[in-house]
């Protein structure tokens, strides 16, 4: 065997180790991937048991017993639903409490994320015809103004629609309140609950309460309608103008269509996010107008402590914002298969 | 003329918005005990309140740190190898991981309150610091799971295979491409917990079962006596520390992007 032929068997065997050792997995990666499996289960564990098992539990407990003058126990007992849709006595009798109840979380979440939204979407879509800098400016506005806490917001407009100082002091000082008793409007107001004899009062009323929770989620709208409106296809926008369409022809024929169904999912999130709120309710509205949220916390921490009641409101809450959250989900994918 | 509409209705809509915190942050000024507006007897005197005089406010605002930061941290551990699992493998384990991380972010925050209560209930440690970080960490853990998975996605391909045709195996090119790449959509991630952390209110509010409080909870407990000054001191702290975060944020990070806009169009 020559020289030459020597190298190259040589060369051919060194690149077939190496091949070899490019196909079996080293030592080390077999090593890694074990402490990757440990890993991975270890956050599966975490997510099963701090993520998974709460909602898992509210379900369970939700069919326990409560036991007069004591806790509850475990049990199979679907009362608990029947007093949150038909009252305690049922069959004999049929109170509508936590069904009115249900029905005012509902009508409260669902006109909040609606003003909300109409408010947001034209917001939104200036800002995103905003140079990059500007619209990083606004979103930290925006974020800032999202991130303070349920307490805060109520805590400011407390301070502003309260009698003493705030809006009805102010339209007393500046003679509106004079005017609204002259042309008659004050009676109007007390019909729909927003006036005492001698002022108008905004606190406690369903209007506060609605506008206060459209407050709290219009950061939200802007958020989650930021990323649809800012990837519009601007062309299309140039074209239909080109081709003499007006903004409001632009608005109807290029812009909604493109965002209907991100639009309609943003109001999905909303309104589950609205369905839990709390500080909002037990501040601005009166104990008979007030949601499941607060009587959730009564039946759990509260004055009447009956878990497995809580537990049931909680699971009725839950499965509205369930029914929401798979509509919202089935939207997004219609959305997505459109967009291909 | 159309200009100035729109950005006349911007700015509408920001003093709406604004309105409510500025009149809290000015109230801070009262001089008496009660929320006034405008402020009267304005004294700067509630600040010294807050941060000096009054333990109980500086208590909660220690226990308000320590339960942002610990569980920002922990949402970051638990997330980013779910995040990187599912970009990297894309296996069903990894997408039911995904589901479950953000799982409870979507539901009404008082239903996960209220299972987090049972839960702690159940296994001891309702009212316990440790408990609250948490389920701090379970409620927002959505919020780096998104963000490190954007900053994932972000990442140049070409940089990747690069690193592999000159012989980097994986836990080279994760520590020399990857998480330097996506160290400022982490870091994004970890400061959208913090800040939320800090105003979160009703999921700690029930598994802190009253032993111990944060500041928005010490301001929805002391509510029984009336709003006092010295809680608007609190509100003001925490938005500076929003305005502080979300700026340096938008100054390190691409926060447009961050939110989803079309990461083509920078040049507009």
């Amino acid at each position: 065997m020559s020289d030459l032929a020597t190298a190259s068997y040589l060369a051919q065997a060194d690149n077939e180790t190496r091949l070899n050792k490019t196909l079996r997995p080293p030592f080390d990666v077999v090593h890694r991937f074990s402490a990757q499996s440990i890993i991975m289960t270890t956050i599966a564990a975490i997510l099963l048991f701090v993520f998974l098992s709460p909602i898992l539990l509210v379900v369970a407990v939700s069919f326990g017993e409560k036991i007069e003058g004591a806790s509850w126990v475990w049990a199979f007992d679907p009362s608990n639903y029947a007093r949150v849709f038909v009252g305690i006595g049922w069959p004999d009798e049929i109170t509508l409490l936590y069904a009115y109840k249900l029905g005012y979380t509902l009508a409260y979440a669902v006109l909040g994320s609606l003003i909300a939204i109409a408010f947001a979407f034209p917001f939104t879509y200036f800002l995103s015809q905003c140079s990059r800098p500007v619209q990083a400016a606004w979103l930290v506005f925006i974020l800032a103004s999202l991130s303070m806490s349920e307490v805060f917001i109520v805590m400011g407009w407390d301070i502003m629609l309260s009698n003493r100082s705030g809006l009805p002091a102010l339209f007393k000082a500046t003679g509106v309140t004079e005017w609204l008793k002259e042309t008659g409007w004050l009676a109007v107001l007390k019909d729909w609950g927003l006036a005492n004899p001698r002022n108008v009062k905004f606190k406690t009323s369903q209007m506060a309460t609605v506008l206060t929770m459209a407050y709290l989620v219009w950061p939200y709208a802007v958020i989650l309608l930021y990323a649809p409106l800012s990837r519009i296809d601007r062309s299309m926008i140039e074209a239909a103008r080109t081709m003499g369409a007006g903004s409001f022809t632009v608005m109807r024929t290029v812009i909604v269509p493109v965002v209907r169904i991100p639009v309609m999912g943003t109001l999905l999130l909303l309104f589950v996010y609205l369905l839990g709120a709390y500080v909002t309710v037990t501040y601005f509205a009166e104990p008979a107008h007030q949601t499941l949220p607060v009587s959730i916390y009564e039946a759990i921490r509260g004055a009447t402590l009956n878990a497995p009641f809580g537990a049931a409101q909680a699971v009725v809450l839950l499965s509205t914002a369930g029914v929401f959250i798979f509509a919202s989900l089935w939207l997004s994918r219609l959305a997505e298969k459109r967009g291909r | 003329m159309k200009a100035a509409l729109k950005h006349g209705f911007m700015l509408i809509c920001a003093a709406y918005i604004s309105l409510p915190i500025v009149i809290v942050c000015l109230s801070a000024l009262n001089g008496g005990r009660s929320m006034l507006f405008p402020p009267k007897d304005p004294t700067f005197a509630r600040f010294w309140e807050f941060f000096v005089s009054e333990p109980v406010w500086l208590r909660s605002m220690e226990n308000s740190i320590i339960v942002a930061l610990a569980s920002a941290t922990l949402a970051v551990l638990i997330t980013w190898p779910i995040a990187y699992d599912q970009w990297k493998r894309n296996t069903a384990f990894s997408r039911a991981l995904t589901g479950l991380a953000g799982l409870p972010f979507a539901l009404p925050p008082i239903v996960f309150g209220v299972g987090l209560s049972f839960l702690w209930t159940f296994v001891g440690g309702l009212g316990n610091i440790f408990t609250g970080i948490l389920s701090h960490t379970a409620l927002l853990a959505a919020l780096p799971l998104v963000t490190i998975s954007i900053g994932l996605q972000s990442i140049d391909r070409y940089h990747l295979d690069a690193a592999q045709t000159m012989g980097a195996d994986e836990p080279t090119s994760l520590r020399t491409i990857i998480l330097p790449q996506t160290l400022s959509y982490t870091l994004s991630g970890f400061f959208f917990v913090v800040v939320l952390s800090f105003h979160e209110f009703i999921v700690i509010f029930f598994v802190s079962a009253s032993a111990y409080s944060t500041v928005t909870l010490q301001i929805f407990n002391s509510l029984r006596n009336g709003f006092t000054p010295t809680m608007a001191v609190g509100a003001i702290t925490f938005l500076l520390v929003s305005i502080a975060v979300f700026s340096a944020v938008a100054r390190y990070g691409d926060l447009p992007r961050l939110l989803g806009a079309d990461p083509a169009r920078k040049d507009n």
